[in-house]
């Protein structure tokens, strides 16, 4: 029996049986002076059999699967971007191909240097759902403000997809937390949620949400003076 | 009414589930027909009535849309004026410069048929008993008489609309070359009539004796007069039986009024279109005239000529097979549909003769039985080749009571690797003589067949047992309650994977002894005492492996090798499977009810879809693929499905799995 028949029959069985789901962190702290550092984290490692078996592919469902080389290509090219961006320092990036977890960290002069870098990191990491965001923090009236827009376009892109391609959605989420020196007086999303020493909130909810438009991700935060 | 056609032709097929009595009207059919395919409906009505079929899925549909297309008062697929007594068949023929794709029918009434064009507003003309219709362009064409129908299209080929010589003959243009442009930018602000002056004329095959005048043709005519410029007004009562057409072709040479730089490319993109739509015309108009002298005196003709004299189309009729499907010659075929540029002169069907498909539908099982003749030199290659069978150990390692599925292929790889070169050489040698002769010396030079042979005999099985949850380790994140700083943890989750064991013969294990020494001393395998673990990190699933008995074992499932290992592995496999095994060189079987209830509720997402995947999978019936040992220069396979229980036959149950996926 020909190897390469018998490797493709056991990667169509994988590939029929495994479900998939990943984890998009975006951790911001953020310090009174409206510097801080960012850490952003692609997390596949809870689908890595699957994403392990799709690996072995030239491509999966009529898409081009990136190889190793590729990926390492792709995040070389954002830590060179962010090198190259104004306020911005001590960039660092992680590739776990065990597990499949990819991290890229930096240091921001203010809160501003980041609005345009993060759409484009998370552009390059191709997830397209969340990078329209803007973020704002006035350090004399201590608000931070995230401003989210909803882009018809991700579902315009998610609706062209196999149903088979959808179904890696379903259990996707994403997750932002921001940490700040000050203690949190006052948030306007319902979805967050104050950490125990009020300095930091988290917003847990599921990528579909932020597809197909039902969640929001704007969050205008009061810090204490 | 743009589908007309297609219901005709569809519904022509559905209704060969109908017939009785025979007709043969195989006789009609040219001996150069590349593809026959023959539908025997006296098979198909004995398993399922008229009644029956109308009442389907299927049936309603068909009866639905010819009824809506055609406006008139069809309630069964009866009323369409087709003789459903007697064999359909769709023949395809074809040479360097046309394709006719044919469809013959029997005819039960001419005037039902009539009406069925006169009701969908389609005048034909009549000569005699003698019908005939043509589309638009006249690439379709319908004939029937009292016994026959006929409808032929054809496809004209660019291979030989392209050659210098036909192209400048007809008078054709290059769509992208610049002086084209300028050609139809003249032609067409010269005068719009100059292309139309251009156009071949188009005789009539038959001359039209009858003018037929209908309410509703008149309707038509008059509404189409609208639309159509420079045609003749309608006559007030009777209309003209229409002449085979061409498409007008009028070209805008109001485009050309203004030469202002603005429209400049407009004007470029409306001379390209005009050049292109020209060439259509005149490739169309061709197109038909061949299709009218193809048909012409069709249904005189004797049957000398027929395909009936032609021994292997004979030979290939088996009264039971519901459908069968038969290819004069593969070569032949591909020679034909395959542009020669694309092929560059390799023949990769060298040796491959005529072919044949049936399907017969039982009681018990739904059975497609295929059949190709080899050259000599070919026959007695896959005689080498299927000299080895599969290993009779092999059966004492499956066990029937978990299996869903296997798939075993024997093959003497000794005379595989002695004849490849020679396969290789016979496909290339035309293209890459030199090259290829370089290449099998080589080959043959660097490659012991007789060692290879003793490695790997050839034969091979794969056995799906089935899926199996595993715990899968994964990394995650948590978030303390204090600040909500991260923290990386490993969790476990359960995986369902799929359970198999691949068992593979071999003879010579020193090979492949040094290579698990040296695996085991870089690590890449893992020793577990008699049998090993590959330690492949990525893997997707565990992998583990033994040499026991003169086969290697190679499978997902740790106590299942270790019992194999140390000799405590108890098979049971029944005889049936057992006969189709060591009887054919390849043999595969797949039981979806099998499946049913093994897959995991997380897998498919709601119970509901859960139940009806279950539901789905109980209803299949097991599926079967064998090949049978090579009878002279033929080489046959079939691939069965067994029919459940419940089921009265195969094609109702085809036709209840169509309806049950529309619920």
């Amino acid at each position: 029996m020909p190897k390469k028949h018998l490797g493709y029959l056991v990667l169509l069985l994988a590939l029929c049986c495994f479900s998939s789901c990943f984890q998009i962190v975006e951790e911001i702290n953020l310090a009174d002076n409206g510097s801080g550092t960012v850490n952003l984290t692609v997390n596949l490692s809870a689908s890595k059999t699957k994403v392990a078996s799709i690996m072995l592919l030239d491509s999966v469902n009529g898409y081009k699967v990136p190889s190793k080389q590729t990926i390492q290509k792709e995040m070389d090219e954002v830590v060179a971007y962010l090198k190259n961006s104004h306020g911005i320092s001590n960039v660092k990036k992680k590739i776990d191909f065990e597990n499949y977890i990819a991290s890229i960290s930096f240091a921001f002069e203010n809160v501003s240097n980041i609005n345009n870098i993060n759409q484009h990191v998370l552009k390059k990491l191709k997830v397209n759902a969340i990078n329209n965001s803007s973020y704002t923090y006035s350090t004399t009236t201590h608000i931070f403000q995230r401003n989210y827009t909803h882009t018809k376009e991700a579902i315009t892109q998610y609706n062209k997809l196999k149903p088979e391609v959808k179904n890696v959605f379903k259990e996707a989420t994403y997750t932002s937390i921001y940490r700040f020196e000050k203690p949190i007086i006052n948030y306007t999303n319902p979805l967050a949620k104050v950490s125990k020493t009020k300095k930091a909130i988290l917003l847990n909810t599921g990528i579909l949400g932020l597809i197909n438009g039902k969640t929001n991700l704007t969050n205008k935060i009061i810090l204490s003076p | 009414m743009k589908n007309f056609y297609k219901y005709v032709i569809s519904a022509v097929f559905t209704f060969s589930t109908l017939a009785v009595s025979a007709q043969n009207l195989a006789s009609k059919i040219p001996s150069d027909a590349l593809i026959v395919v023959t539908l025997k409906g006296d098979n198909l009505t004995r398993l399922m009535s008229v009644k029956e079929f109308n009442n389907t899925f299927v049936g309603k549909e068909i009866t639905d849309k010819l009824a809506g297309s055609a406006k008139g008062n069809f309630k069964t697929i009866e009323d369409f004026g087709f003789n459903l007594s007697s064999t359909f068949y769709y023949y395809n023929r074809g040479n360097d410069s046309v394709s006719y794709n044919c469809v013959l029918a029997p005819v039960k009434n001419a005037g039902q048929l009539d009406q069925l064009f006169n009701g969908a507003e389609k005048s034909f003309t009549q000569n005699g008993k003698l019908r005939t219709f043509y589309s638009r362009d006249s690439t379709e064409v319908m004939v029937w008489n009292e016994e026959i129908m006929l409808f032929v299209k054809s496809d004209g080929k660019e291979s030989y609309f392209s050659r210098p010589d036909v192209s400048k003959r007809l008078g054709l243009t290059t769509p992208f070359d610049p002086t084209v442009i300028d050609t139809v930018q003249a032609a067409t602000a010269a005068t719009d009539s100059a292309v139309v002056m251009t156009e071949p004329v188009i005789q009539e095959p038959v001359v039209p004796k009858k003018t037929i005048t209908r309410k509703s043709q008149r309707i038509h005519v008059k509404n189409k007069k609208r639309h159509v410029l420079k045609r003749k007004p309608a006559k007030k009562k009777t209309i003209q039986i229409e002449e085979p057409r061409i498409e007008q072709y009028a070209p805008d040479s109001t485009a050309y009024a203004t030469a202002d730089t603005a429209r400049y490319s407009e004007t470029i993109d409306t001379a390209l279109a005009n050049s292109y739509l020209k060439n259509d015309r005149i490739k169309k108009a061709e197109t038909a005239r061949w299709t009218k002298k193809m048909i012409s005196g069709y249904f005189e003709k004797s049957d000398q000529s027929s395909i009936l004299t032609n021994k292997d189309f004979i030979k290939s009729i088996d009264q039971k097979a519901e459908a069968t499907v038969w290819i004069s010659n593969a070569v032949k075929l591909m020679n034909t549909y395959v542009p020669g540029s694309y092929l560059k002169g390799i023949n990769i069907l060298n040796g491959y003769g005529s072919a044949n498909i049936k399907l017969y539908l039982e009681k018990s099982a739904i059975r497609m039985r295929s059949e190709i003749t080899f050259s000599n030199e070919m026959a007695a290659v896959f005689r080498k080749l299927n000299k080895r069978k599969l290993n009779r150990k092999f059966f004492n390692y499956i066990n029937e009571d978990k299996l869903i599925g296997y798939m075993g292929y024997a093959m003497d790889s000794k005379a595989y690797l002695e004849e490849y070169p020679k396969l290789m050489s016979k496909m290339y040698d035309s293209v890459y003589k030199d090259e290829v002769a370089l290449a099998t010396d080589l080959f043959s030079l660097l490659v012991d067949e007789e060692a290879v042979s003793k490695v790997i005999k050839g034969d091979g099985l794969f056995v799906f047992n089935g899926l199996s949850q595993k715990d899968k380790t994964y990394q995650t994140y948590e978030y303390n309650e204090q600040n909500f700083e991260t923290k990386t943890v490993t969790k476990t989750k359960k995986e369902t994977l799929p359970d198999f064991l691949l068992m593979v013969s071999t003879e010579d294990t020193r090979l492949i002894n040094k290579l698990i020494a040296y695996g085991v001393k870089k690590n890449a395998v893992k020793d577990q005492q008699n049998y090993y673990e590959l330690a492949i990190s990525k893997s997707p699933m565990p992998l583990y492996f033994t040499i026991q008995d003169g086969i290697i074992f190679l499978g997902t499932n740790a106590d299942e090798m270790k019992q194999i290992a140390n000799h405590q592995y108890h098979g049971n496999l029944s005889g049936r499977h057992k006969k189709i095994l060591s009887g054919s060189n390849f043999a595969a079987y797949f039981s979806a009810k099998k499946l049913a209830g093994k897959i995991p509720a997380e897998e498919i997402g709601n119970p509901e879809k859960l139940a009806k995947t279950n539901k789905v999978l109980s209803s299949l019936g097991d599926i079967y693929i064998k090949s049978d040992p090579i009878n002279g220069n033929v080489f046959s396979g079939e691939i069965s499905m067994d029919t459940p229980a419940q089921q009265q036959n195969a094609l109702k149950y085809l036709f209840s799995i169509i309806d049950d996926t529309r619920k």
